[in-house]
């Protein structure tokens, strides 16, 4: 690395991390699969493919303990290691998929890797498996020069040479000890002539220790002396019959039938590169950016959008002033042009951002099997959709929340096989995940055939809890009562007394979803599973909006959760348990008045209702005056001084004023509660 | 604890130990384990000036010696040892994190090494291999494989 510059080498630092990542999806996923068919050559060589570019490229970077443990791995799955393994590969694959993973971010953190020793374990005990072959203690016994001439001496005075090679134990807790007391124990048989490796301390990669000695002493008893419990797995006695010369240049192998079932001890041989197939052929239509970069394109065709609705009330004030004026047409060209330019530009940029859902998806099979091993059960996990795309930001905020809903679901909605089997239920659970559009959104479904959550009993712990008052339970309907999951105090309190086991942290599932502008919404029915929809906007910066004015201020909501917009006036309102609702061909739609939280304005004006649906539910949202449409582009509102449940951001319009954009469902949350309490109040 | 072929020095009489660690579950640990084998606890020493004087005392066949340890650590006690009885079999005991004191002991003189948390197995085949053709098994009928 060194005759890189600095910059030069951070760059290829951050290339191998991103591509390490993608190698460690790719092992984890080859793991899965390989549990599946744990026969399959194919896959097999598929992981060590993997591996093999694995250890290439962290050894490029200097990062010599990963490649070194991925050249252990690698070098075990070259002995038939399918056919051998009954399954227990795929257990170390995905263990070595964790390992490489925490070694990567020790790498990334520039601390000190963890040793990997409980994946050598493994590995070892995948080579401990196969019938007692005759295993092969490799050994050079090429000496270095100076070496060389002392064993050259020792022979010519006459003296019995004997070249040892020792097998180190891999289970050994101490290289370094190790080393010494091979050395004591050669001190004991006769006169060390040379050894190798000289230093002091055994590196992990070294397997092999060789030694050259001048002993008076009969082979066995060497070896019997050689043979060190806890330190040396296997030894090779070999006197030395010729001149020295013979035994410097080619290597030797020497077949041997090992006395205990010991690993195998090759040293370590480079391996020819024949395998760099796993780096995708079309690298170079492929560019990295960051993700800030983008986002700062971002933000400037937002600009251009704001400076395109300036434009256009400028032309509109100069049709109105000059009426007559040929340049107007000129000027409508001109407008239509740049907005359809910007329109493209804008998509563009989005789509940039854009990512298959996939990237999401992908990790999931892992979290399932690991789960579900740990609990006992088995789970099928479905995914589909996986190619519907997502913002990049949304993408990456959705992980944490998806991966609690899936847990949730293995580990507490999946019931235990006997019981699924005493339901009537298949002995396996299936967890489905799938993606689409709705809309300007983005469903996420997790749906488990479970035992569903009952809603009964959310209530009595609400209850309990006093979350809930008896008032509040008469009027709480059934998908109000399963929204209490999501209530801090009520899942801590569940998760202590594990009455029906959706745990800690849905109120962060909740509220992720609501800093998304998304929502979540439950359907679930006992012992038929439960379902989550989660729905998140396309994206989060750019959108349509429709723009309307209540007690004279304008706010802004999403076009896209607007269904229609209705005419109505006092006297359709009508009271139906407390809530405002109206009829609308035939349908009842609750009503939410943004104009204060009293009583709605007296007289008998004319209002509209901008029907918007929420989820699975719609609600009537009833406003003074409708301004119009236009696109907005987002600023949020982090100041904690002007920032509310209530508004999810804000924007300039063309005329430079501000407006504000409503969090229907905040809106909706708090308006059409406190509404209700208050009323429950005065009555 | 598992059944073990019984170690005897070659006069037939047990193989006798000198415990040191100044932790006395430790040392009760590890002297019940080489009571299994058939060996005979001769002394005890919770620190380095006692082991050299307990083992001028006993001259046991064998010194279990902990790393670290008050006033005198295991390395220097077992220097000492060896200095005044070339012969002595000194195993050094100790945690995996004290490598190099115990690469320096082995220097000294120390013969073999057994890492805590101590193994009967592991324990076993070591004084074995340090006794070497000092000790021999008995009880043929359950053969070493």
């Amino acid at each position: 690395m060194s005759f890189f510059s600095d910059d030069r080498a951070a760059e290829l630092r951050d290339l191998f991390f991103e591509s390490a990542a993608e190698l460690l999806q790719n092992l984890n996923e080859e793991g899965l699969e390989l549990e599946k068919r744990p026969q399959d050559e194919e896959i097999v060589r598929q992981v060590r493919r993997t591996v093999h570019t694995l250890k290439g490229d962290s050894a490029a970077c200097g990062y010599q303990e990963l490649s070194a443990l991925a050249h252990e791995l690698e070098d075990v799955l070259g002995r038939e290691a399918a056919a051998n393994s009954n399954g227990s590969l795929a257990e170390v694959v995905l263990i070595a998929a964790d390992t490489f993973s925490s070694m990567l971010s020790a790498y990334r953190g520039n601390m000190q890797p963890p040793a990997g020793d409980e994946l050598r374990r493994h590995i070892l005990s995948l080579t401990q498996q196969p019938a007692p072959a005759p295993h092969r203690l490799q050994a050079s016994f090429s000496w270095p020069e100076y070496e060389q001439a002392v064993i050259a001496d020792a022979w010519s005075k006459g003296e019995t040479v004997y070249n040892v090679a020792f097998a180190i134990d891999r289970q050994c807790p101490m290289r370094g000890a190790a080393l010494q007391v091979i050395r004591n124990a050669v001190q004991d048989c006769g006169r060390l002539l040379a050894i190798v490796p000289d230093e002091n301390a055994l590196t992990d990669e070294r397997d092999v220790v060789e030694v050259s000695l001048a002993s008076e002493q009969a082979e066995a008893w060497i070896e019997k002396r050689c043979s060190i419990p806890s330190v040396t797995s296997q030894v090779l006695v070999q006197r030395v019959y010729a001149p020295i010369d013979a035994y410097t240049d080619d290597v030797l192998e020497i077949g041997i039938q090992p006395l205990i079932p010991a690993e195998a001890t090759a040293v370590p041989v480079f391996q020819p590169f024949e395998s760099q197939s796993t780096v995708p052929a079309n690298t170079e239509t492929l560019l990295r950016v960051d993700a800030e970069r983008i986002d700062a394109l971002l933000n400037l065709v937002g600009e251009l959008i704001i400076g395109k609705s300036m434009l256009h009330q400028c032309i509109g004030e100069f049709d109105k002033r000059f009426p007559k004026d040929p340049l107007r047409g000129k000027f409508a060209d001109a407008m239509a042009f740049q907005s359809r330019i910007l329109n493209d530009l804008q998509k563009s940029v989005m789509k940039v951002r854009m990512v298959p859902v996939e990237q999401l998806f992908r990790r999931f099979p892992r979290v399932v099997r690991d789960i579900a091993k740990s609990c006992g059960k088995t789970v099928n996990l479905v995914t589909s959709g996986e190619d519907t795309d997502l913002d990049k930001s949304i993408l990456d905020m959705l992980a944490e929340p998806l991966s609690h809903l899936v847990r949730n679901a293995v580990d507490h909605g999946i019931e235990a096989a006997e019981d699924r089997v005493k339901a009537g239920k298949p002995a396996q659970g299936t967890l489905r995940l799938s993606a689409y559009h709705q809309g300007n959104h983005i469903v996420i479904e997790v749906n488990d055939d479970g035992r569903g959550i009952d809603s009964n009993k959310l209530v009595a712990k609400a209850l309990e809890c006093g979350i809930l008052s008896a008032a509040d339970k008469a009027a709480l309907s059934e998908a109000e009562a399963l929204d209490l999951v999501f209530h801090p105090g009520l899942s801590t309190a569940e998760q202590v007394t594990s009455i029906s086991g959706r745990g800690v942290g849905m109120d962060v599932v909740k509220t992720i979803l609501q800093r998304l502008k998304g929502s979540v919404s439950i359907k679930t029915a006992p012992s038929a599973g439960t379902t989550f929809y989660l729905r998140v906007p396309l994206t989060l910066a750019i959108i349509n909006a429709l723009l309307f004015r209540v007690e004279n201020q304008v706010y802004a909501v999403p076009l896209a959760s607007v269904v229609e917009i209705n005419r109505i006036h006092e006297k359709n309102i009508h009271r139906v348990d407390n809530h405002d609702v109206i009829q609308l061909r035939g349908e009842v739609l609750p009503l939410v008045h943004l104009a204060g939280l009293g009583r709605h304005s007296t007289g008998a004006h004319r209002m509209f209702a901008v029907v918007i649906s929420l989820g699975e539910r719609k609600f009537g949202l009833v406003v003074d005056h409708l301004v119009g449409e236009e696109e907005l582009v987002i600023k949020a509102l982090d100041d904690q001084l002007v920032a509310t449940d209530l508004v999810s951001g804000a924007s300039i319009l063309g005329d430079g004023s501000v407006v504000l954009i409503l969090n229907l469902s905040g809106v909706v949350a708090k308006l059409g509660r406190s509404h209700r309490i208050m009323m429950e109040a005065t009555a | 604890m598992e059944q073990f072929p019984v170690l005897l020095r070659k006069d037939h009489k047990p193989i006798r130990y000198l415990v040191v660690d100044d932790s006395v579950f430790a040392r009760k640990n590890v002297a019940k384990m080489v009571e299994a084998f058939g060996g005979e606890i001769v002394g005890e020493a919770g620190d380095g000036c006692t082991a050299i004087t307990e083992y001028d005392r006993t001259t046991p066949d064998m010194v279990l010696m902990d790393i670290t340890m008050p006033q005198m650590e295991g390395i220097e006690a077992a220097e000492r040892i060896v200095r005044a009885h070339a012969e002595a079999r000194i195993v050094m005991v100790s945690s995996v994190g004290y490598q190099e004191n115990i690469v320096a002991a082995l220097q000294k003189g120390a013969r073999h090494f057994v890492q805590k948390p101590v193994k009967a197995e592991i324990l076993y085949e070591v004084i074995k291999y340090v006794m070497g053709d000092d000790a021999e098994v008995v009880m043929p009928a359950v053969q070493e494989s």
